[in-house]
């Protein structure tokens, strides 16, 4: 079943395409790396999926209730300011608000859904602590966490490993699999890191000179 | 009888002014933590300047328009509301809109506002002579002649804010920390924006009347400054904002009572004491934890 189809999209700032001509399936419990060069697009294509960009031709279409059922989004942790007093658990429950009302307050069963969250993701014991005080591995996984809160359909990740070692990549990366392994959810990742895909993706889509191209993980080893 | 005493009597003459301190105190700090959080902290100078010059210019638009003023109008507290309130507005969502539009840009513009507000607000004041005195007090902030009256209007708007604040927090704490999630969620990320400016609009322009700029900025930045120091949750951080500011403004009202001191200059000296003190001791907190046993 076909989570998400673009056809002939072209996504970019204001009137100036950064990608063009994109016709791209994305099927459900699929595993997507896009690939591509430093400033080729691969977040601008990301970002378009989630609806974050206008798209200015062609048309996105969703197999499932954006609404209802929203994407899992993880952007890159640097975007986050931490000057916010937030816990791991507060940044996590976030992830439930996608499901509240304006005047319902997250109770007992949101916190439990971000403490089960923070628990899939390995760091249940550090509910508490400060999301500031984290190293960069935990703070991309506790928004993994937020974004699982959210009983997504889709997980969307940009660049969850940039700038963490290589011990909290390998952390990540085996929660993301995990994940699209014994639960089924859909993924679509931006990374740089080619070697890590092998044995987890089921495609890439390589994202260069303003097109998007699905190719085999072995074409682009 | 005792200072403290006098102040806390019943009958004590400049009770409507110890409440609107201690209000005013407590509730710009809860619109103050946004500011810190997001990074906007010269919008709380040039806010309270734009407030004033809105001040200055409705007095002089009502001159053109009916007149010399006279000493007791009656429509004079409603005009300098409005003249705030329309000024405040109107400058921090052209400069929201701003906001994420590249940092250093946004500090530019905040630093012109503030230049601008400042200078129209003199060369209103001085276009408008016959007004001069009373805007003067105006613009100072005159928290000794707060009324009865405008006591509990002052209770209300702020009493309004504050619930607003309350039931609406996650939203605002969505969209302050992370956008793009909002938006993500399909959530009105614009308009709880705007009702965030709004409030941050409505709060400004109502401490400047009561209490001038200096007074409101003031404590729209140092309580959430000393706050976060002390706390390390959200809900924890606002409380603590409001707690400060209020206890500070009391403490400010008595020592100015006591020692024959300019009001609004004490309470913004006794808050920022306190920052300096809680910043001290944290600071000496974190040298003695990085000292080797």
């Amino acid at each position: 079943m076909c989570l998400v189809k673009l056809r002939d999209v072209s996504l970019g700032y204001g009137r100036q395409p950064v990608l063009e001509h994109v016709t791209l399936d994305l099927e459900r419990g699929e595993f997507i790396a896009l690939l591509g060069p430093n400033g080729a697009g691969k977040t601008t294509l990301l970002r378009g999926i989630v609806g974050l960009l206008p798209v200015l031709t062609g048309t996105i279409e969703y197999g499932f209730d954006r609404w209802s059922s929203p994407f899992g989004y993880v952007p890159q942790r640097e975007r986050l300011d931490p000057t916010f007093p937030l816990s791991a658990l507060e940044v996590a429950l976030m992830g439930t608000y996608a499901h509240l009302r304006p005047l319902r307050r997250a109770g007992r069963t949101q916190r439990q859904v971000a403490q089960k969250s923070l628990e899939s993701v390995g760091l249940g014991t550090i509910a508490d602590q400060r999301f500031a005080s984290l190293s960069g591995g935990q703070m991309q996984r506790v928004l993994i966490a937020r974004a699982l809160a959210a009983e997504p359909t889709l997980l969307v990740l940009d660049e969850p490993t940039a700038g963490v070692d290589a011990e909290a990549t390998a952390a990540i990366m085996d929660v993301v699999s995990r994940l699209n392994r014994e639960e089924g959810l859909t993924i679509l990742l931006v990374t740089h890191q080619v070697r890590m895909l092998r044995g987890i993706a089921n495609a890439v889509v390589w994202v260069q000179d303003g097109r998007a191209t699905r190719r085999c993980v072995d074409e682009v080893e | 009888m005792s200072t403290l005493g006098e102040i806390l009597h019943p009958g004590f003459l400049l009770r409507d002014a110890v409440a609107a301190s201690v209000l005013v105190g407590a509730v710009c700090p809860l619109v103050g933590v946004y500011f810190i959080l997001r990074r906007m902290i010269f919008l709380g100078v040039a806010l309270p300047q734009l407030s004033a010059a809105g001040i200055a210019f409705a007095f002089l638009l009502n001159r053109f328009i009916a007149g010399p003023h006279l000493p007791g109008h009656t429509n004079v507290p409603a005009l300098a509301r409005l003249g705030a309130f329309v000024f405040t507005l109107g400058g921090i969502l052209v400069l929201a809109a701003f906001e994420r539009r590249g940092r250093e840009v946004v500090e530019a513009r905040i630093g012109v506002t503030y230049a601008i507000a400042g200078a129209f607000t003199i060369l209103f004041v001085a276009a408008d002579p016959w007004g001069d005195a009373q805007m003067v007090n105006l613009l100072k902030g005159d928290l000794l002649a707060t009324t009865g009256g405008s006591l509990g209007l002052l209770a209300a708007v702020l009493g309004g804010v504050v619930l607003t604040l309350i039931l609406f927090q996650k939203e605002f704490l969505l969209v302050s920390f992370d956008r793009e999630l909002a938006l993500v969620f399909g959530k009105a990320a614009g308009l709880w924006d705007t009702v965030l400016y709004l409030l941050c609009g409505v709060t400004i322009s109502f401490g400047v009347m009561t209490a001038g700029p200096l007074v409101t900025f003031g404590f729209l930045v140092a309580p959430p400054l000393t706050a976060r120091l002390l706390t390390r949750h959200m809900v924890s951080f606002s409380v603590v904002s409001a707690i400060v500011g209020g206890v500070t403004a009391f403490i400010g009202f008595y020592c100015a009572y006591r020692y024959d001191l300019p009001l609004g200059p004490a309470e913004v000296a006794t808050t920022t004491a306190l920052l300096v003190l809680v910043g001290a001791g944290s600071g000496l907190r974190r040298i003695l934890q990085r000292r080797p046993a």
